[in-house]
C-alpha cells in the first residue's frame, strides 16, 4: 500500500504540474490582456497605455510567459497561490471562501443523486422490462436531458415563487442549500440511475448468483448482498469522475443561486483575466479530482480485493 | 471660477458582469408570466435592496474598485454630489472656486461627523486624496483627475487646494464620484474597518451575498428614514426579480426585462424607470475599409429604426436616440442633429454609391451586455434588406477589448456612461484622437477608431477646457452634429433602467446615475 501511495502522489504531482503548464498556456493564447480589463473595470473607462503598462509592470506581466509561469511555480511550492490582480487579495484566501460553499453543494448534490439513483437503478433492473423499468428508466431520460438552469428556474418558480417555502438564492443555511443540491443532485442521479441498471444487470446475469439463489437464499439478500455490491464497483468509479464534473455544474448554479463558491470565483476570473485565481482554482480543482480518484481507486480495492493497483503486485 | 451647477466630466463605461443572463432571461421568459410573488411580512424598517452587482466581492475588505459597497451603500461619500440635470453638487464640500488656471479651492461643511464621533476636517480630505487614491491607485487615477501626488494641499480646517496637471474645469464634477470618498486616516477600510460620513454605517459584510448596514444617528444631511439596510447580492437579473416576487427582497434595480410587465401588472410591486446617463450606439471604425466610407456609414443609418430597436431589442426600456450622449448631460444635442430617418431606398442608393462591393462587414458584440446581441440581430437584418452582409461576432469582454483595441472590426456595439456628474470624458475618449479608444492606433499610424481629427478634435479640446459654459456646450454641440453628420456612429438609444420595489415602498428617489441612488428616505408604508 504504501508503494501504491508513493508511486499514486508522484503521478498526482506530474498530473497537476501539467494541468498548471497547459491552463497558463491556455491563458495566454486566450485574446484579452488582464490590465485592460481590470483597468477598465477599475475606472469605468478604458485605460491609457501608460496605464496599462504601469499595471503590467507591477505584476510582472512584461516578462516572457515561461518565467511568469516558473515564478507562480516557486511561489506555489511556497504554499502561495499569489494575488489576484482584480480584488488585490490573497488567492488562497479567495479560494478558502468559496471552497466550503462549493464543497457543501457538491456533497450534498452527490447523497442526493445517491439516494434517487441507488434504489432506482436497482429497482430499474430487478424489474427489467416491467412497467416499473419503464418509468425509472423515462425519469433518468428526462434527468438527463434537463439542462441545470432550466430545472432551477423550474423550482425557484415552484417553492420559493408558488409555495412561498424555501429561499430563493444565497448561501449559508441549510434551507440555502436544498434547491441548488436537488438541480445539481438530479442531473447527476440520472446519469448514475442508468449506470447502477446497466451494471446490475450484467450481475445479475452472473453464475454466482444463479448459485447462490439455487442454494435457496433469498431473493433480497442475493440481490442487495451479493450483487448490489459487486454492481457498484463500476458506479464507485463514476462517481468519483463525477465530483469532478461537479465544478461545471457548480458554475451554472452557482451563478442562478447566488452562492459565492468556487464556480462562481472562476466565472469572474475568466471575465477579468485574473490569472493568479484562474490559476490558483484550476490547481485546487484539479487536486480535488486527483485526490477523489485516489480514494475512488482505494475504495475499488476495498470492494473488490482482485483489483491490483499500480506498484504492486497482483 | 464659482462653482455652479454646471460641472462633469469623466465617462464611464458600463459594463455589468451577467453571466448567463441571455440564458436564463430567455428560459424565465417562458415561465416568468405564470410566476406569483409570495410576499412575506417583513417586520421592522429594514429594507433589502439588490443592485445589479455584487455589494460584497471584496474577500471582506472594503475594495473600491471591486464591489460596490462603496457606490451603493451610502455609507462613505464624496465631495461633491450630482444632481439630476447631472451637474455638480456641493455634498461634503460647499462651495469651490477656480482661484486660476488649474488650482481650486474647496470649503468643507462644517459639523460633518464621521460614523466614529470625530469631526471632518481638511486633514481628512487630504489623507483620502493623497493616501488612499493617489498614492494607494498611482498612474492610472492621475490621468482621470488631473492629479498627481502633493496636489492636494490644506490650506486651514475646512479649507482644501486642488491643483490640476493642466486646465481642468470639469474638475468639481469629476469628484462627484463615490470612489472618492473621504474617510478618517485612523479607518483602515481595506481591512474591514470602514469609517465615513454617510447616512448608513456598515455592519456586517458576508462575502458574496449581502452587506448589512446600520444608520449614523448624526447624519449631517437630516434623518435617516430606514433602521438599516441589507444590500444583497444577486448578479443575476432573474435571481434579483425571484428576490422580489418571493419577497426576500424590497428594491430591486434593472430586474428581468421580460418580467417587467408582469410586475408592472401586480398589484403586489411598482416599477419605476429613469433615463441614465448612458448611451448606446454602433461605433465604425473609420479607418478599415469600407467602413472608412462615409456614404456606406450613412446607409446603414438609413437602415435602422430607432424606435423599433428599443422596442423590440429593450422591451421599450430606453428612448430612440438620435446621437451618442445620452440627454440628460445638458451639452448633449439631439434636436440639432440630422436625423437618419429609416429609409430603405436611400440607404440602396448610398450604398450602391459608395464603396462597399458585397463583403462580409464584421460586427462585434460583448456577450456581458445585455441586450447588445438583439440589437446585432435586428441591425443584421435591416442591413441585409439595404444589400449589406453583416456578420456578427458574440465576445466575451476580454476578447472584444483585444478586438476593438486593434482595431480589427467595422461595427461594434458600443456605449458610454458617466457614473459621475462630470461627463466630459464621455465626448474625449471616444471622438477625440487622443481619447484613449483612438490614441494607441493614432500614434501608430495616424489613424484611429472613431476620430474625425481636426476641427471635431479642436472642438472637444474647446468643450473640455473652456471654463465659459456656453462656448462649452457649443463647441460639444458642434461636435456631436459632425459626428454624427459623417456616420461616426449609428446612435441607438439614450438608455434607461428600471427599479421595481414591493408596492410597500416609498422614498425611491431615482437618479440619472444610478450609483448615486438615495436610500436614506425610504420608508415602508403602513
Amino acid at each position: 500500500m504504501r508503494t501504491y501511495l508513493a508511486y499514486r502522489l508522484g503521478t498526482s504531482a506530474i498530473v497537476m504540474i501539467g494541468v498548471s503548464l497547459v491552463t497558463y498556456g491556455m491563458i495566454f493564447l486566450t485574446p484579452g490582456n488582464p490590465a485592460e480589463v481590470i483597468l477598465s473595470e477599475r475606472l469605468d473607462r478604458p485605460p491609457s497605455q501608460a496605464e496599462i503598462e504601469a499595471f503590467e509592470a507591477e505584476h510582472g506581466l512584461t516578462d516572457p510567459v515561461p518565467v511568469q509561469y516558473g515564478r507562480w511555480l516557486t511561489d506555489v511550492l511556497r504554499g502561495d497561490l499569489g494575488t489576484s490582480y482584480y480584488a488585490e487579495t490573497q488567492v488562497t484566501s479567495m479560494i478558502g471562501t468559496a471552497l466550503p460553499v462549493t464543497v457543501e453543494l457538491a456533497v450534498a448534490s452527490m447523497l442526493i443523486a445517491l439516494a434517487i439513483a441507488v434504489p432506482t437503478g436497482v429497482l430499474s433492473a430487478v424489474y427489467q422490462g416491467t412497467s416499473v423499468d419503464v418509468v425509472c428508466q423515462l425519469g433518468s431520460l428526462v434527468g438527463v436531458s434537463m439542462p441545470n438552469f432550466w430545472l432551477a428556474y423550474l423550482l425557484i418558480l415552484a417553492f420559493p415563487l408558488t409555495l412561498g417555502v424555501l429561499p430563493v438564492a444565497g448561501a449559508g443555511s441549510p434551507g440555502q442549500l436544498v434547491l441548488p443540491a436537488v438541480t445539481l443532485g438530479t442531473g447527476m442521479a440520472a446519469v448514475l440511475t442508468r449506470l447502477i441498471r446497466a451494471s446490475m444487470l450484467e450481475v445479475l446475469a452472473e453464475a454466482y448468483v444463479d448459485t447462490a439463489r439455487s442454494k435457496g437464499l433469498r431473493g433480497r439478500i442475493v440481490r442487495y448482498k451479493h450483487a448490489l455490491r459487486n454492481a457498484l464497483i463500476p458506479v464507485v468509479t463514476i462517481i468519483g469522475l463525477q465530483f469532478g464534473s461537479l465544478l461545471n455544474g457548480a458554475v451554472v448554479i452557482e451563478v442562478v443561486f447566488q452562492r459565492p463558491g468556487l464556480g462562481l470565483l472562476l466565472v469572474d476570473a475568466v471575465f477579468d483575466r485574473d490569472y493568479p485565481v484562474i490559476q490558483g482554482i484550476t490547481l485546487i480543482a484539479a487536486g480535488i479530482f486527483v485526490v477523489t480518484n485516489l480514494f475512488v481507486d482505494l475504495a475499488y480495492r476495498s470492494l473488490d480485493p482482485r483489483v491490483s493497483m499500480g506498484g504492486e503486485a497482483s | 471660477m464659482k462653482a455652479t451647477e454646471d460641472e462633469r466630466p469623466i465617462d464611464q463605461r458600463l459594463r455589468r458582469r451577467r453571466f448567463l443572463g441571455a440564458i436564463a432571461a430567455g428560459c424565465t421568459a417562458g415561465v416568468a408570466g405564470c410566476a406569483e410573488g409570495a410576499s412575506d411580512d417583513i417586520d421592522g424598517e429594514t429594507v433589502t435592496i439588490v443592485p445589479p452587482s455584487n455589494p460584497a466581492d471584496s474577500d471582506d475588505q472594503w475594495e473600491r474598485w471591486s464591489g460596490m459597497t462603496p457606490y451603493w451603500t451610502r455609507v462613505v461619500e464624496p465631495l461633491v454630489w450630482g444632481t439630476k440635470e447631472m451637474h455638480a453638487k456641493p455634498w461634503l464640500a460647499t462651495d469651490w472656486e477656480l482661484t486660476d488656471d488649474t488650482t481650486w479651492v474647496f470649503e468643507l461643511r462644517e459639523g460633518v461627523t464621521f460614523h466614529n464621533g470625530a469631526e471632518m476636517t481638511a486633514d481628512d480630505v487630504v489623507h483620502s486624496y493623497e493616501n488612499d487614491i493617489l498614492e494607494r491607485y498611482g498612474d492610472f487615477v492621475y490621468g482621470w483627475l488631473h492629479l498627481e501626488p502633493g496636489s492636494v494641499e490644506k490650506i486651514d480646517d475646512y479649507t482644501v487646494e486642488f491643483t490640476n496637471t493642466e486646465p481642468f474645469p470639469d474638475f468639481p464634477g469629476t469628484i462627484g464620484h463615490n470612489m472618492l470618498d473621504v474617510h478618517p486616516p485612523s479607518a483602515d477600510p481595506w481591512n474591514g474597518d470602514v469609517i465615513g460620513t454617510g447616512p448608513f454605517t456598515l455592519e456586517d459584510v458576508e462575502d458574496g451575498q449581502y452587506v448589512e448596514l446600520g444608520t449614523h444617528d448624526d447624519y449631517w444631511g437630516g434623518d435617516v428614514a430606514p433602521d438599516g439596510l441589507t444590500v444583497r447580492a444577486a448578479e443575476d437579473e432573474t435571481t434579483r426579480t425571484n428576490l422580489l416576487e418571493s419577497g426576500d427582497a424590497d428594491v430591486v434595480l434593472e430586474p428581468s426585462k421580460p418580467r417587467l410587465t408582469s410586475l408592472r401588472r401586480s398589484d403586489e410591486f411598482v416599477v419605476e424607470t429613469q433615463q441614465s446617463s448612458g448611451s448606446t450606439f454602433v461605433s465604425f471604425n473609420l479607418y478599415e475599409e469600407p467602413t472608412d466610407d462615409a456614404d456606406l456609414r450613412r446607409a446603414l443609418n438609413y437602415a435602422v429604426s430607432q424606435s423599433e430597436i428599443v422596442e423590440e431589442a429593450l422591451g421599450g426600456l430606453g428612448r430612440p436616440a438620435s446621437g451618442p450622449i445620452s440627454t440628460v448631460i445638458d451639452w448633449a444635442a439631439d434636436d440639432e442633429l440630422p436625423d437618419y430617418e429609416r429609409d430603405h431606398e436611400t440607404a440602396r442608393e448610398l450604398v450602391a454609391d459608395s464603396s462597399y462591393d458585397g463583403e462580409e462587414l464584421t460586427c462585434l458584440v460583448r456577450g456581458d451586455q445585455d441586450d447588445d446581441d438583439l440589437i446585432a440581430q435586428i441591425l443584421q437584418s435591416e442591413f441585409d434588406a439595404v444589400g449589406v452582409d453583416l456578420d456578427i461576432e458574440l465576445l466575451e469582454r476580454a476578447a472584444y477589448q483585444d478586438r476593438t483595441g486593434r482595431g480589427e472590426f467595422h461595427l461594434a456595439i458600443d456605449g458610454t456612461q458617466s457614473n459621475s456628474p462630470g461627463a466630459d470624458y464621455i465626448m474625449w475618449e471616444n471622438f477625440h484622437s487622443r481619447g484613449v479608444d483612438n490614441i494607441d492606433l493614432y500614434e501608430a499610424d495616424g489613424t484611429g477608431l472613431h476620430n474625425l481629427g481636426g476641427e471635431v478634435d479642436d472642438l472637444i479640446e474647446t468643450g473640455f477646457q473652456s471654463n465659459d459654459p456656453e462656448q462649452r456646450h457649443e463647441a460639444y454641440v458642434e461636435a456631436q452634429r459632425r459626428i454624427v453628420e459623417e456616420a461616426v456612429v449609428i446612435p441607438i438609444t439614450y438608455r434607461e433602467y428600471a427599479v421595481a420595489m414591493d408596492a410597500t415602498i416609498e422614498g425611491v428617489e431615482l437618479h440619472p446615475i444610478d450609483r448615486l441612488l438615495e436610500w436614506r428616505s425610504l420608508r415602508r408604508s403602513q
